[in-house]
C-alpha cells in the first residue's frame, strides 16, 4: 500500500531517465560546455601553435640533416600524444572538483541521473579533446613524413596509442578530481602525475638499458606507448611486432576508467561548512 | 514527534493526492567528525504545507536539508519522502526539487539551455524539456530572459532561475535553502510570492530555510526551529510563538487628557499593565497574557475604550512575534 501511494507521488515531467539517457545528456552538455564555451578551442589553439613551432624546428633540422625524417615524424607524433594527453588530463581533473568549486555539482547530484552516468559523460568530453588534438596533428605528420611513406603506420599507431593513453589519463584525472578538496589541487596533482609518467621516457639511454630499465619502460604506460611509436616509425617495425609494449597502456586504458567509475558511483558533495 | 499537517485544500493537485505525509523523519542524526550537526530530529510534514525551517547559523538546517534531499547520508535514523524510504535515492530525487544554499550557475549558458538540460536529466524528452523550461521561466518572471546568458542576470533573477530549476520535475516536495539571502526587499518579496504560489498552485510541500523571520511569518504555515542540531520548537507560527512564551507588549495611544480615564476603564477589566506609559502622556500599556492570542486581548481592550467613549489614536503590538519566540528558544547559546 505504502509503495503504491509512493508511486502516486511520481513527478509528471517524464519517466525517470535511463542510465544511457542520462549519460548522453551529461556528455552532450559537457561537450557543449567544453567546445561552445571556447575552452576546448582555446586549448587546441595553444596546442596547434606548439605543434607548428615544433614542426618548423624539426623540419629545419631535417634540412640540415640533424634529424632523420622518420625520427622527425616520431618526435612530432610523440609530442602530439604527450600534449594531447596533457589537455585530456587537465579537462578530466577539472570535471568534478571544478564543478564542486563553482557550486554547480550540487544541482547535478540532486538530479536522478546516476553518478556513473555523470562520470562517463564528463569522461567522454575529456576524450573528445584527444580526438580533436589528434585530428589537428594529422596534417603535420603527413607533411613531415610525406617522403618516407610512414604516414599510414604513424596514423594508426598514433591513434591507437594516443587513445589508450587518453583513456588512462581520463581515468586518472577523474579519480583525482573526485577525491580533491580543491580544483587547484586536482589540476596540480594531475599535472605532476603526467610528468611522473613522462619521466622514464625522457631518461638517458644508459639509464634504461638492462632488464630493470626495460621493465620500467614497459610498466610505465606513457613510456611504453611512446616507445612503441618510436619503434614503429623509426625502426620500421610492424604494427604487431611490439604489441607487448601496449599491454600496460591497454590495461591502464581499461582499468583506470573502471576504477574512476567505481569510485564515481559514490560521488558525493564534499561537506564544506555544513550548517 | 512533530506532526505538521497541510492546510485543507492545499493537499496537492488531484492526481497527486495521497494519504502519506510529504516528509517523515525519525531520529535523524548526522555528525562531522566530532561535531554533531543534527541529532534526534523527528518530524512529519503534511502535503501542501509551507514549512519554515529556522535556526541560528550552524543549527543544522543545511545538513538536515542535504540529508532529506539524499546528498548526505544520515549516521542513523530514517526518513521518507512522499512515502519513499531514504534508500530509494533515485526515486526520491525524481520527486523533489531543491534550491541549494549557495547554488552555482554555469555563467555562459542561457537560462533556457540550463533549465532544458536539467529537465532532460529528469527524463523529459528534448522537446518537453524545452517547453518546460520556457513555461517555468515565464512563471518566475524570466520569460523575456530565456535567451540571456546566466552571467548577465542579477542575483535576484538567478535565485528565481534556481527556483525554476527546482520545479523542472514537478516535485512533490521543494526544499529552498535560504532563497532570499542577499536579495533586496523587492527581490525577497518576489521570491516569497513564488514560494506561496508553489504550495498554493502546485500543491507541493515547501521546506523554506530562512534567516529573516518576517519572511517565514509571511510565507509559512508551520515552523521548525533548530538549535545545535535539535528541534527546540515546532508547530504553527502562532503556536510556536505562544508556546515559547515570548514576552509581549501592547500599547494604545489615546488623547493625553483622557489617558487617566482610559487607564481606569482598562484597569477595571484587568487589561492594563503599566500606569506610567513609559513617560508618554498619551500611551497606556496593555497586559497581554501569554496563554491567549494577542488579538483577543487587544480586541477586548479596544472594545472597552470605545464603549467608554475614549477615542483610540493608535495601537501597537510589540513582542509576541516569531522573532521573539526564536530568540526565546535559542538565546543564551552563543550562536550568531
Amino acid at each position: 500500500m505504502a509503495d503504491l501511494d509512493a508511486v502516486d507521488a511520481a513527478p509528471t515531467t517524464g519517466t525517470p531517465a535511463t542510465s544511457a539517457g542520462s549519460t548522453w545528456t551529461v556528455a552532450e552538455q559537457e561537450l557543449r560546455d567544453l567546445w561552445l564555451s571556447g575552452r576546448g578551442v582555446a586549448m587546441l589553439l595553444a596546442y596547434t601553435v606548439l605543434l607548428s613551432i615544433t614542426t618548423y624546428l624539426i623540419a629545419t633540422n631535417q634540412e640540415l640533416n640533424f634529424l632523420e625524417q622518420r625520427e622527425a615524424v616520431s618526435l612530432t607524433l610523440q609530442l602530439a600524444v604527450a600534449v594531447g594527453g596533457l589537455l585530456v588530463v587537465l579537462v578530466a581533473a577539472d570535471a568534478v572538483s571544478g564543478e564542486r568549486e563553482r557550486g554547480t555539482l550540487e544541482s547535478l547530484l540532486l538530479t536522478p541521473a546516476p553518478r556513473r552516468s555523470i562520470i562517463i559523460g564528463k569522461g567522454i568530453a575529456a576524450i573528445s579533446l584527444w580526438i580533436g588534438a589528434f585530428a589537428l596533428a594529422v596534417p603535420y605528420i603527413w607533411w613531415i613524413g610525406r617522403d618516407v611513406g610512414t604516414f599510414g603506420v604513424a596514423f594508426v599507431g598514433g591513434l591507437v596509442v594516443g587513445t589508450l593513453l587518453a583513456l588512462a589519463l581520463t581515468g586518472i584525472g577523474l579519480l583525482i578530481s573526485t577525491f580533491s578538496q580543491s580544483n587547484g589541487l586536482s589540476l596540480a596533482l594531475s599535472f605532476v602525475v603526467l610528468l611522473a609518467l613522462y619521466v622514464p621516457h625522457q631518461m638517458p639511454a644508459e639509464a634504461t638499458r638492462g632488464w630493470a630499465g626495460e621493465l620500467v619502460l614497459k610498466l610505465d604506460p606513457f613510456s611504453a606507448g611512446l616507445l612503441y611509436l618510436e619503434r614503429l616509425i623509426v625502426n620500421s617495425h610492424s604494427l604487431s611486432q611490439d604489441l607487448g609494449l601496449l599491454v600496460v597502456p591497454a590495461l591502464c586504458a581499461v582499468g583506470l576508467p573502471a576504477v574512476a567509475l567505481l569510485v564515481g558511483g559514490r560521488l558525493s558533495l564534499l561537506p564544506r561548512s555544513g550548517s | 514527534m512533530a506532526a505538521i499537517e497541510g492546510p485543507a485544500g492545499l493537499a496537492g493537485s488531484p492526481s497527486r493526492v495521497s494519504p502519506l505525509p510529504a516528509i517523515e523523519a525519525h531520529a535523524l542524526r548526522r555528525s562531522y567528525r566530532d561535531h554533531v550537526a543534527v541529532s534526534s530530529v523527528d518530524f512529519t510534514v503534511g502535503r501542501g504545507t509551507v514549512l519554515g525551517l529556522l535556526g541560528p547559523n550552524g543549527a543544522g538546517k543545511t545538513t538536515l536539508i542535504r540529508m532529506l534531499s539524499t546528498l548526505l547520508e544520515p549516521d542513523s535514523g530514517s526518513f521518507e519522502i512522499a512515502g519513499l524510504p531514504r534508500t530509494e535515492t533515485r526515486r526520491i530525487r525524481q520527486c523533489i526539487g531543491v534550491l541549494p544554499e549557495s547554488p552555482g550557475y554555469p555563467r555562459w549558458q542561457t537560462c533556457q539551455e540550463w533549465l532544458t538540460y536539467h529537465a532532460r536529466l529528469y527524463g523529459a524528452s528534448r522537446r518537453d524539456a524545452r517547453a518546460t523550461a520556457l513555461r517555468l521561466l515565464g512563471e518566475v518572471g524570466l520569460g523575456e530572459r530565456a535567451e540571456s546568458l546566466i552571467a548577465g542576470l542579477s542575483r535576484g533573477m538567478r535565485q528565481r532561475l534556481g527556483i525554476a530549476r527546482s520545479l523542472v520535475n514537478e516535485p512533490v516536495v521543494v526544499f529552498l535553502d535560504e532563497p532570499t539571502l542577499g536579495l533586496d526587499p523587492h527581490g525577497q518579496q518576489q521570491v516569497l510570492d513564488l514560494v506561496t504560489r508553489i504550495a498554493g498552485e502546485r500543491g507541493a510541500t515547501v521546506v523554506l530555510s530562512a534567516h529573516v523571520l518576517a519572511e517565514v511569518e509571511q510565507a509559512c504555515d508551520h515552523v521548525i526551529i533548530l538549535n545545535r542540531g535539535h528541534i527546540v520548537a515546532d508547530g504553527t507560527v502562532a503556536g510556536v510563538v505562544r508556546r515559547a512564551a515570548a514576552p509581549r507588549r501592547g500599547v494604545v495611544r489615546v488623547p493625553p487628557h483622557l489617558r487617566t480615564h482610559a487607564f481606569d476603564v482598562l484597569a477595571a477589566q484587568g487589561l492594563v499593565a503599566d500606569r506610567t506609559g513609559n513617560g508618554h502622556r498619551d500611551e497606556v500599556e496593555l497586559r497581554l497574557p501569554g496563554d491567549e492570542p494577542p488579538e483577543e486581548s487587544t480586541s477586548a481592550a479596544l472594545r472597552c475604550l470605545l464603549d467608554a467613549g475614549v477615542p483610540v489614536l493608535g495601537l501597537s503590538l510589540e513582542g509576541g512575534r516569531l522573532s521573539d519566540a526564536f530568540l526565546a528558544v535559542t538565546q543564551g547559546d552563543g550562536n550568531g
